[in-house]
């Protein structure tokens, strides 16, 4: 049974060789050497001159647990380097070179006097009475409410302020709120230190 | 020591203790390599050390940055979909990068009009508060120019392959570029934005003859400054009693002692994943 199985077949390649004397190559071309490919993903962007956005100001804040509710302005750097803070004490200001609340990083960074010989005490005064979780709400000129609670209050030595901590533009979104306390040098005018509440997104 | 926490438990955030890196230092191994593509109509490949980096770099296209070991690197630039680098139409150059330094290699066209490559050092110095770096560099195949800020000359007489450089006020310019000893503007003028902090660098490129010229912009950031300190108060009205200074001290002192002990660890194991 099987070898006659076998001879069929050999018979058929036999026929099948007859039928087709010259078989054309169908074989396919050599393969081309691929093209190489980038070893790394390497960022790209476009060079082109396109205005920047200016994020939009915070122009309010609102702190319920002491009535605080005052504006906000935006305000940059005195000749001595030191932040602007608006004459007026119940104004805020806010540091415009900094982040903003709408920003994905850094701290939104807003100061007020605490006091002055004839404005009296300031709402900011109220800051180092404030307990953890307490709500702060900033309002930005775009109409947005961003809402923040109070991580911490700490009362600072001014020459220890770790100045760019406070003005941080890379971490995490938050508020940094700024005043001053402790002790007050007649002599000088000054407080000897700074009051410093964090508060995070809510 | 007699800071105190007043209210919270200050997560580190902002400790009393506490050394931060400079915003813009790169890395003490390591240089940044930015690449741009300031040849018109010619899409290319880009090796370097004769590996494939950047595949089919389109004419005002900005990559990086590369983080690169410091040392020197052999850059390539062949047509696009080319099997290696053997024929490069531009280079090979040789680009020396040191470390913590950052860099922008530019594909361009010399003053006649023929392509070629140039490394240029961007300029990571802090910048005073309330002010932006703008850096103009001629990569264009023109003769020298004059830089043009709000229709004043700023910058005069700057030649390819050079670039100047100055610190302005933060705001919007309307810059152009004008042949030099001329104010009809060759390129622009375009609003150009002077951030804080940043160094905002303007390329002129293409080529007068082919009557392409135009600006392409790239921005490094992080070279803030802070303010020198915060006086919010003359008065003395909000100052502390000696009582309330007592009353604050004792657990204050303790809190504070772990928080400079937590930050300690926190930059220890940034600086270890550096």
């Amino acid at each position: 049974m099987a070898a006659r199985i076998l001879a069929l077949a050999a018979m058929a390649l036999l026929l099948a060789g007859c039928a087709s004397p010259q078989a054309p190559s169908i074989a396919p071309e050599p393969a081309p050497a691929p093209l190489p490919t980038a070893a790394i993903d390497v960022p790209r962007q476009s060079s082109e001159v396109v205005p920047v956005q200016p994020a939009a100001a915070p122009i309010r804040i609102q702190i319920p647990a002491v009535a605080v509710d005052i504006q906000i302005s935006p305000v940059g750097i005195e000749p001595d380097g030191f932040m602007q803070i608006p004459e007026n004490i119940t104004i805020a200001g806010w540091y415009r070179y900094g982040s903003s609340p709408g920003s994905a990083t850094g701290s939104t960074v807003i100061t007020a006097h605490v006091d002055d010989f004839i404005q009296g005490l300031g709402p900011f005064a109220t800051l180092a009475s404030l307990s953890a979780g307490a709500e702060i709400i900033i309002t930005t000129d775009d109409g947005v409410d961003h809402r923040y609670l109070l991580e911490s209050v700490q009362s600072i030595q001014k020459a220890q302020v770790p100045l760019d901590q406070v003005f941080d533009r890379d971490g995490a979104p938050r508020v940094v709120l700024l005043t001053c306390g402790g002790q007050f040098d007649e002599n000088v005018r000054q407080y000897s230190d700074n009051v410093v509440a964090i508060a995070n997104p809510l | 020591m007699r800071n105190k926490i007043i209210a919270g438990v200050a997560v580190g955030a902002i400790a009393a203790v506490g050394v931060a890196l400079p915003a813009h230092a790169i890395s003490d191994t390591n240089a940044d390599l930015y690449v741009l593509h300031a040849v018109p109509g010619l899409t290319v490949d880009v090796y370097v050390n004769g590996d494939l980096t950047l595949d089919d770099f389109e004419p005002s296209d900005l990559a990086g940055p590369l983080d690169l070991p410091a040392g020197t690197y052999t850059v390539a630039i062949t047509a696009a979909d080319a099997a290696d680098d053997s024929s490069p139409a531009i280079g090979p150059i040789d680009l020396t990068l040191e470390a913590n330094m950052s860099y922008t290699a530019v594909a361009h066209l010399d003053a006649a009009g023929d392509p070629t490559a140039s490394l240029f050092t961007n300029d990571l110095s802090t910048i005073p508060a309330g002010e932006g770096k703008l850096t103009v560099r001629h990569t264009a195949a023109a003769p020298a120019v004059d830089v043009l800020a709000n229709g004043a000359a700023a910058f005069t007489n700057l030649s390819n392959p050079d670039e100047v450089k100055a610190n302005l006020p933060v705001g919007t310019i309307s810059a152009a570029v004008a042949l030099t000893g001329t104010t009809d503007p060759a390129i622009g003028p375009a609003d150009v934005t002077i951030a804080e902090g940043v160094n905002t660098i303007v390329y002129a490129w293409g080529s007068a003859a082919d009557d392409n010229l135009t600006l392409a912009v790239q921005t490094i950031d992080g070279l803030h400054s802070v303010p020198g300190g915060v006086d919010a108060g003359t008065a003395g009205l909000a100052a502390d009693s000696n009582n309330g200074l007592l009353i604050g001290g004792l657990g204050a002192l303790a809190a504070l002692i772990a928080l400079a002990g937590f930050a300690a660890t926190r930059i220890t194991a940034a600086r270890a994943a550096k």
